[in-house]
């Protein structure tokens, strides 16, 4: 067992340095001086003499470091990320980017794991009885509206959210994570302050992403519904809820973790859309910003994060799903 | 005394399109100790009879009339919770389908008390344990069992368990269906000899479900025949099989396959000359392993077989499930690299051949697969899968040079190429595909066929049918056969050499009056001992076999050309 997460841990170690390693050179492919982005925004913006945007741009690329060979910039890189050290931002100069990651990083997570796992429940729960109880009048009603909506993208319901819970009825605010004139603080005004501003994104992506877990549960559902041991399990007389739950919604549910795990590797991008509409202060629009200025060590710095989450999470996942499914258990 | 009596039984499925009547004015008894044999073809009504007894019935189908009572209990008419208090405690069902009636995510144990808990049974911890040995003592099972999860067991033991758990409530009756598919002959007799004991101790009426007669007349006392949802034959085993009084009895009587009595064949062998058409020298295939894997696991050993195209032969290869039949077919078709030694064809390494090379390979060595209701792609009609493969391994010139070949070849296997051709697969019978399969596999003009389990999955009264045309295969179009397989019996009937492989070693290689009559490896002699033969007055052998004898060095018999 020890040996077996110990490879794990390996290879989540190679997954996590193969992907800094393509995060990059993938940037670099673009044609596109970062310092000179930013000082062209600035000349327009501020008025700096266009013509000296040359001479700075290439006193700040010996400052970054950008004008080392290819191969020294990513040693360093490499080094700098195992440490967690991802330098300065060049847009927010001169802002340490762990810093705007770590602002940045617990109010997506969490509006996004509260919104998945809740998701993710009402889903599976909604998908496992419209999958057993197959002529059931409700189900047959409530269903499709579900199904429609998922297929509407939640950027598009955040909008139309917004324009009649926010705009035209006025019961939650429009956007931000907490109002313009407070400040973070360890308090229950806060606190209240901050699930008001969640309500609107959160309810956004659930109604979209309910019905993507209900359509996989259901399809898993009726499957199992198909299997011996169902036949088995009714013919020693179970009671309908034992047979629902322990044998039906057991059974059917092990897919759908795995799908779950593949999920929370999208969060933080999937996450981007709605927390641009919301104007919510989240991983998304700070990633958004940064690869609109080419500002790589911020790029840098929440793509390895992501990948980190995602290499992470599937560690966790590859270690707990035995605990779900015997078969999956090493050895007896 | 009748325990279970069953009269005039009706059952209809509410189609959308029509009415089928699946089970039609069925009347029986079940005599307690009794034990009755219901057999027939698929979609004779066996299950749907079970299952309206269960009341377990899916929508469209329901019980339009009859009545069947157990005692004071008429089970057509009961209602609401009562259903699910007779089930288990009154009357038990084992469904088909032996290696899943178990749920895979929960332990024996679990499985084993929860009927008993939702029949308001409550235990203590210590009851409940006394309770859980005991039944699992009285399949012949050790207690710990208990505390494992199904894919720890084997298909066997899983079967064991099923019984166990029916058996809990002390039921008056209990029906297995299909008690022993996809068991080998070994485990076969040990689930029918646990039946028997749990039935003895409990003194419960037990039907059986099956098509195998050879397995009915060995494991019932009386047989009821069904054919179209009706009983055509009701009659004490022994008198069934002396004198069968329906054609259609007689009919499933006479498909069984039985040793002694060997169709003659012409030898017609020629020397071999030159390379042999397929040559394999040490091969073995072990699984697992490397960088990232877990555990190996030797799957093949180390084995040498030749196939010459010059003396075509059926070599059936047998061994319980595990053995490596499989996986020495995969190789055999190149599906499967061999991890070590030597799988040459027409004298080349298979791994390194042209493409040019590789397709002629790939069309003089064809397969048959086990399941031919999975064999077509429903999208399209059947003359898809024998014309695609004519016109792209360059068998036939123009289409429609593909199209007579594709006729000839259903001719060949005894099929009217206006009846099964243009037609959908789900429009034609299993064996109506399986031998389409057999068709499209002799169109190409291979050299070797492998078929894997080719009539495992047919109903019994076609599978001679289908073995014939293999054997038409070797003597009619010169083409080698392997006949992969756990039946002997059709082995015995079909094959010039008889390969038997256990725990992915070959024990046993001759000519079938050799290995089949006169067994000289302990293994195969289980095997043999463990046939059940189509007459009720030989007696199954009852003695545990001893296992660990099955060890011993390979046999490999004169004039075998297998050699491990």
């Amino acid at each position: 067992m020890l040996v077996l997460i110990g490879r794990r841990i390996v290879m989540v170690v190679a997954v996590v340095w193969a992907a800094a390693t393509l995060n990059f050179f993938i940037p670099r492919i673009a044609p596109k001086n970062p310092i000179a982005e930013k000082l062209t925004q600035l000349a327009g913006t501020s008025g700096v003499d266009p013509t000296k945007i040359q001479e700075m741009s290439q006193a700040f690329g010996a400052r970054f470091g950008l004008d080392q060979p290819l191969l020294t910039q990513y040693l360093r890189y490499i080094g700098d990320m195992a440490r967690f050290d991802f330098g300065q931002s060049i847009t927010k100069y001169p802002a340490r980017v762990s810093d705007l990651i770590g602002e940045a990083l617990p109010w997506t997570l969490g509006l996004m794991i509260t919104t998945t796992l809740l998701a993710f429940l009402i889903g599976t729960l909604l998908g496992a009885a419209a999958g057993w109880y197959r002529n059931s009048k409700l189900l047959s009603v409530v269903s499709p509206i579900i199904m429609v909506f998922s297929a509407i993208p939640f950027y598009l319901l955040g909008l139309v959210l917004i324009y009649i819970f926010a705009s035209r009825l006025g019961w939650f605010p429009v956007s931000g994570g907490y109002g313009l004139t407070s400040v973070p603080e360890w308090s229950w005004d806060f606190a209240v302050e901050v699930l008001q501003h969640a309500t609107l994104p959160a309810l956004s992506i659930l109604i979209a992403s309910v019905g993507t877990w209900a359509i996989g549960m259901r399809g898993m559902m009726v499957t199992v519904q198909g299997e011996d041991y169902m036949t088995f399990a009714e013919a020693k007389g179970l009671k309908p809820s034992r047979l629902f739950y322990r044998y039906g919604m057991r059974n059917a549910l092990l897919p759908q973790v795995t799908a779950l795990a593949l999920y929370f590797g999208q969060i933080v991008t999937g996450a981007v859309l709605v927390e641009i509409v919301f104007a919510y202060p989240g991983l998304g629009s700070l990633l958004l910003d940064s690869i609109k200025l080419f500002d790589f060590p911020t790029i840098y710095g929440i793509v390895f994060i992501l990948t980190l989450t995602v290499a992470l999470s599937m560690l966790l996942v590859d270690l707990l799903y035995p605990l779900l499914d015997p078969r999956a258990r090493v050895g007896r | 005394m009748t325990l279970l009596q069953v009269s005039n039984l009706s059952v209809d499925f509410f189609t959308t399109r029509q009415i089928v009547h699946a089970v039609r004015d069925v009347s029986l008894a079940v005599a307690a100790g009794e034990r009755v044999g219901l057999v027939g073809e698929s979609g004779s009504g066996k299950t749907t009879t079970a299952l309206a007894l269960m009341r377990m019935l899916k929508p469209p189908g329901r019980i339009v009339a009859g009545s069947a009572r157990i005692g004071d209990l008429d089970l057509v008419g009961l209602k609401g919770p009562a259903i699910r208090a007779a089930r288990l405690k009154t009357i038990s069902y084992i469904p088909q389908g032996a290696m899943n009636s178990l749920s895979p995510v929960l332990r024996v144990r679990e499985q084993m008390l929860d009927g008993l808990a939702d029949h308001g049974i409550r235990l203590s911890a210590r009851e409940a344990k006394a309770r859980v040995d005991d039944a699992l003592a009285g399949v012949g099972l050790a207690a710990s069992v208990a505390d494992l999860f199904p894919h720890q067991l084997s298909g066997g033991m899983k079967q064991r368990v099923c019984i166990a758990i029916a058996m809990m409530l002390d039921p008056k009756i209990i029906i297995a269906d299909e008690p022993t598919s996809a068991l080998d002959v070994i485990s076969q007799r040990q689930v029918i000899q646990t039946l028997h004991m749990a039935q003895k101790r409990i003194g419960c009426g037990m039907v059986i479900i099956g098509h195998d007669m050879g397995l009915m007349a060995q494991a019932t006392d009386r047989i009821i025949v069904m054919k179209d949802g009706r009983i055509v034959e009701d009659a004490p085993t022994r008198r069934l099989f002396a004198a069968p009084q329906h054609a259609y009895s007689a009919e499933l009587i006479e498909s069984v396959p039985t040793l002694g009595s060997r169709p003659s064949r012409p030898s017609g062998e020629r020397p071999a000359a030159g390379a042999p058409f397929l040559e394999l020298t040490g091969v073995s295939k072990t699984f697992g392993g490397g960088l990232l894997g877990g555990d190996s696991k030797q799957a093949l050993a180390p084995i040498d077989l030749r196939i010459d195209a010059e003396r075509p032969r059926v070599i059936a290869v047998v061994g319980q499930s595990g053995s490596g039949k499989t996986t020495l077919a995969r190789i055999m078709l190149g599906l499967e690299p061999p991890s070590e030694g030597q799988f040459r064809y027409r004298g080349q390494d298979v791994s390194q051949l042209s493409v040019p090379e590789r397709a002629r390979f790939r069309r003089e060595v064809q397969a048959i697969f086990q399941d031919p209701y999975a064999s077509f792609n429903p999208f399209y009609r059947v003359d898809h899968a024998l014309l695609m493969p004519l016109l792209h391994l360059g068998a036939a010139g123009s289409r429609t040079e593909a199209r007579e070949a594709m006729e000839a070849a259903c001719r060949d296997v005894g099929l009217n190429p206006r009846e099964v051709l243009g037609r959908f697969p789900h429009e034609l019978s299993g064996g109506q595909r399986q031998r389409l399969m057999i068709a499209r596999a002799l169109a190409l003009k291979p050299r070797l066929i492998v078929a894997d389990e080719p009539v495992s999955m047919v109903d019994a009264s076609l599978r001679m049918t289908i073995l014939n045309n293999l054997r038409a295969l070797r003597q009619e179009h010169a083409i080698s056969v392997v006949y992969i397989t756990h039946d002997l019996a059709t082995a015995y009937q079909v094959s010039d050499e008889v390969i038997v492989l256990y725990d992915g070693r070959l024990v046993e290689a001759g000519a079938p009056e050799r290995v089949i009559e006169k067994p000289q490896h302990a293994y195969t002699r289980a095997l043999v001992s463990a046939i059940p033969w189509p007459d009720p007055d030989r007696n199954w052998p009852l003695v545990e076999p001893d296992r660990a004898s099955w060890n011993q060095p390979a046999v490999v018999q004169p004039g075998a050309t297998c050699l491990g």
